[in-house]
């Protein structure tokens, strides 16, 4: 198992390289640059501003001088300095030397910030939403799919799915402002906007406080964005737990004279939740790296609007950063995914 | 009644979870009001009971619109959120009246102009020092020996050349670079002796500035923001100050000098001011009255959703709301619609096939109605533009003085023109192939399918709609691929007539563009090359004599939209938006930068 995660963790590697080469590769490619305005600038303010960011360098320098800025510990006798262009996410002191580490470089329309800022300050708030909203799919996803299946053609069969197929077809566009009319403009109940966590973070992603001050802005986010997930992940639990019912090895557990319950839970459950888990793997990569949607209607500072604002822009560093931390949220939870294969299943091995 | 009881238990359970969180909610209202024990108490038992702001400061919510403020440091700001902090943080040399557009006295007390029109003379005030939120308030930055710090020429001096440094890689420092002396040529880095720009300190109250053109605009341009006071110490460091560089605008660093400087900055979040009760209080910039301003960074559906929950005080009314916030009897009356200094319109390829034709141009032109788009289209009270520069940017034509300047709907006299050149060339208004080409947005489908049926409608003409991702627009109209006709915006800069006809539509400008400068000819946008009208938009620029200056400008429109007719003007901009009643407040004609000082709450 040790052998099979290093080796995983080697190809998330050049899984980031393809990728880094790729988005880098297509985003030169595509016209339009970062500081194409309306009103064009003069000739000199451009040339300030990309040899302030190296743009008048050939693309294989910039590419080369990029990945050196992440992926190379740079060591130094001096202090980290306040400069945007100097801003790493591991600062290490060990003795004289400082270790720096992981430079994304700066945002060139934020000019006051970096990427490594957009990590530190708007990643873990939607880390926070999409945990939440992935802890609501599941609450309500697995128990309705069980239900329905172990139901099925029942009343609580056809429920349980309307409810489901309710939940794919009405988009957080839909049910967000839904949401906030009726608790937060009409009964007042919760704020209509906002989150309740701001820098610095516990362990780097958790809010500081966990209180009603917190609480209040995380009730309907996370049930708008969930909600949707949870009616996929009712459907797939439904359909994966029939589909085992009928399996010999239950009918066996059956007529050794097990109980209903256990046949259920023991043999049943454990073997049905493969694609379950499977699907959880992306989901879970999708959640927690940002939300544009949810975020943008709930007024939620988070990542998921630079996804979207930097192609945009143009914003040629946010939009590396962005789609290489996607990258590494994947390959990760993809990983945990297989591990767990083995743990439902045991007929699965790696070694 | 079933639902009735559910609603009713529901309630009964939130109140639950509400009470088990009651202890924090004390916390929350004891932080708001620190020195009323006795109300908290009364607070704790009805959590939903009036608000207990009375007692407190005056605060005010506002919305700055989605994602993060790009950055608060006057000299890389180019937006207008980026601006509105600024203006309320520090103030320039001269400060525009928001309502007025009258160029007023900021810092500057008074100047005087030699009498070539070259050179200004800046008497600044002695008596403004620069502020910093310390985490509790509002205190005085000391220097290394403990005095106070002055904002002084040498402030104004620095700011300037910062503004203007290469390495700072600002993209409005090509205002300045274009208005002062010696200024290019430092910016380009050709030169890096920082005294060949020209800005002289005289002494600590006073600044000469020396200008490329008599300009009348040039007391405008030294009050704009790439021209603040900035603070060398806190960013380069000094003895006693750790230097921040480019964090200096961040919390806990940040130090200005305006009636508001920055109390918190949370990222993608919000922005909080907070009163600077060191600021002295001018005629034109008083004293602050109301003591916080948050600006959120919404959307305009959820910034509403917050206004009609009574937790924003002003907000824009989103597209979709306009018809119930016009019916409402309450929030009809909290609804102003207010002139904001930009101009939509359509430019023409006057090189391109069918529209190289004047006549085509110009019937295509006056097909537009104009009224019928916004009373059914864009239902904000915008108003019909019959030329360029908007009214109410110094030089501009006004409506009332020139009603029959430009061009107006008229929908018999497009048909005439068009008919004349299908008969001349022998086709029909069906065979002309015309594409316009838009920016992907569905407010510009919108408005480019309205178009597209009244040409179809007074014209006959069918015309094919494209449109393309902003960036991708922008090289394409800027280019040799420049369609027929395409859609662009133009808001003010500085409120000046020069800052729209010339320095969009002159040869380089951004409307038409010159990539080679050398040949002289444009290479795309309006395609235009008229001397006559080069010629005016640099006389009017020149005029000083006001009544004399709008006359040129307004001739200079008629070669623009008739003549020539190389743009159809459609509408020029307004901005809707709801105040609660409580609010006093001006609106700011600028472009989103509101005079905040200048308001109060009355409650």
């Amino acid at each position: 198992m040790g052998r099979y995660i290093a080796r995983r963790l080697i190809y998330l590697f050049v899984v980031l390289f393809v990728v880094s080469v790729i988005t880098f590769g297509l985003m030169h490619a595509v016209p339009g640059g970062p500081f194409d305005r309306e009103k064009k600038l003069p000739k000199e303010i451009m040339e300030n501003l990309n040899k302030r960011y190296h743009l008048d360098e050939p693309l294989v320098m910039q590419y080369g001088r990029y990945m050196y800025d992440v992926m190379i510990p740079h060591f130094s006798i001096k202090a980290p300095t306040s400069s945007l262009l100097d801003d790493h996410l591991f600062n290490v002191k060990v003795g004289p030397i400082w270790i720096k580490w992981m430079n994304f470089g700066p945002s060139y329309s934020s000019r006051s910030r970096t990427v490594n800022d957009i990590f530190r300050d708007q990643l873990p708030i939607s880390m926070q939403l999409g945990l939440m909203a992935l802890f609501v799919a599941l609450v309500i996803g697995l128990p309705l799919g069980i239900l329905a299946a172990l139901k099925q053609n029942t009343i609580f069969d056809y429920l349980g799915m309307s409810v489901a197929i309710f939940g794919v077809s009405v988009p957080v566009i839909v049910l967000g402002p839904i949401l906030i009319y009726i608790f937060g403009v009409s009964l007042k109940l919760l704020p209509p906007t906002g989150w309740g966590a701001k820098p610095p973070y516990v362990l780097g992603f958790l809010p500081a406080k966990l209180d009603w001050n917190f609480w209040k802005y995380a009730i309907m986010p996370p049930i708008a964005l969930g909600l949707g997930s949870s009616a996929i992940i009712a459907r797939l639990t439904r359909a994966s737990l029939l589909q085992v019912i009928r399996e010999d090895y239950i009918r066996t557990a059956r007529a050794k004279g097990l109980q209903e319950r256990l046949v259920i839970t023991r043999h049943a459950l454990k073997n049905s939740l493969i694609p379950v888990v499977t699907i959880l793997g992306p989901m879970f990569a999708a959640l927690v790296t940002g939300t544009f949607v949810t975020e943008l209607t709930f007024g939620i500072p988070g990542m998921g609007k630079y996804f979207v604002t930097s192609i945009t822009n143009r914003d040629y560093p946010v939009i590396m950063g962005t789609i290489l931390l996607y990258v590494v949220f994947l390959v990760i939870a993809n990983l945990v995914v297989d591990i767990l294969y083995a743990y439902l299943d045991p007929r699965i091995r790696y070694d | 009644m079933r639902k009735l009881y559910l609603a009713i238990s529901l309630l009964v359970l939130a109140s639950m979870v509400l009470a088990a969180c009651q202890p924090q909610a004390v916390e929350v209202v004891k932080t708001v009001v620190v020195e009323k024990e006795g109300e908290t108490v009364v607070i704790t038992a009805t959590p939903e009971a009036a608000p207990a702001e009375e007692a407190g400061p005056k605060t005010l919510r506002l919305n700055l619109g989605p994602g993060d403020v790009p950055t608060i440091d006057p000299a890389l700001a180019t937006d207008t959120s980026s601006t509105q902090i600024n203006i309320l943080t520090m103030v320039g040399l001269t400060r525009q009246d928001e309502v007025t557009t009258e160029t007023k006295p900021g810092m500057a007390k008074e100047w005087t102009i030699s009498e070539d029109g070259l050179t200004y003379t800046f008497k600044l005030r002695d008596d403004v020092t620069w502020v910093k939120y310390d985490g509790t308030q509002v205190v005085q930055v000391t220097d290394c020996e403990g005095n106070p710090r002055k904002v002084t020429a040498n402030d104004f001096k620095y700011g300037i050349l910062r503004t203007l440094a290469p390495a700072t890689a600002s993209d409005y420092a090509y205002v300045l670079a274009f208005a002062l002396k010696g200024a290019a040529d430092y910016n380009a880095g050709k030169t890096e002796d920082p005294e060949t720009v020209g800005v002289k300190v005289i002494d600590d109250y006073t600044l000469e500035l020396t200008f490329n053109e008599p300009a009348a605009y040039n007391a405008q341009i030294a009050g704009m923001w790439v021209a603040y006071a900035q603070p060398s110490w806190l960013i380069d460091g000094d003895d006693c100050t750790e230097a921040r560089g480019d964090r200096w605008t961040e919390t806990g660093f940040f130090q200005g000098y305006g009636p508001y400087t920055l109390k918190e900055w949370v990222h993608d979040s919000y922005i909080t001011l907070i009163k600077n009760p060191f600021w002295p209080g001018t005629e034109d910039i008083p004293q602050a009255k109301i003591d916080e301003v948050t600006f959120t960074m919404l959307d305009e559906v959820p910034a509403f959703a917050e206004y009609e929950a009574g937790n924003m005080d002003a907000t824009g009314v989103p597209l979709a709301d306009i018809d119930r916030v016009k019916a409402d009897p309450t929030l009809s009356a909290e609804l102003e619609i207010a002139p904001v200094q930009c101009t939509y319109y359509y430019g023409f390829n006057t090189k391109a096939p069918v529209v190289d034709d004047v006549r085509v141009r110009l019937a295509l032109s006056k097909a537009i109605d104009r009224q019928g788009l916004i009373d059914n289209v864009l239902k904000g009270g915008q108003e019909p533009a019959q030329w360029f520069s908007r009214p109410g940017l110094a030089g501009a034509p006004t409506i009332d003085k020139f009603p029959d300047l430009g061009v107006k709907y008229d929908p018999e006299g497009a048909k005439a023109l068009l008919d004349e050149y299908l008969k001349e060339k022998n086709l029909t208004a069906d065979q002309l192939d015309l594409t316009l080409m838009f920016n992907t947005s569905s407010g510009h489908q919108k408005i480019a399918e309205a178009i597209q049926q009244m040409w179809k409608d007074n014209l006959g003409v069918n015309v094919k709609l494209v449109n393309q991702e902003w960036k991708v627009y922008l090289k394409t109209i800027k280019g040799k691929d420049t369609p027929q006709i395409w859609r662009l915006g133009w808001c003010q800069d500085y409120p000046d007539a020069n800052n729209f006809i010339r320095e969009v539509f002159s040869l380089g400008g951004s409307g038409n563009p010159d990539e080679d400068p050398k040949d002289g000819v444009p290479d795309g946008g309006i395609n235009l090359l008229d001397e006559a009208f080069e010629a005016k938009v640099r006389e009017a620029a020149r005029e000083l004599d006001p009544a004399k200056r709008v006359q040129l400008y307004a001739e200079a429109e008629d070669m623009l939209v008739v003549k020539n007719a190389a743009i159809a003007p459609i509408y020029w901009y307004t901005r809707v938006t709801v105040t609660k009643p409580y609010v006093q407040r001006t609106f700011s004609v600028l472009g989103g930068q509101e005079a905040i000082y200048k308001w109060d709450i009355k409650k």
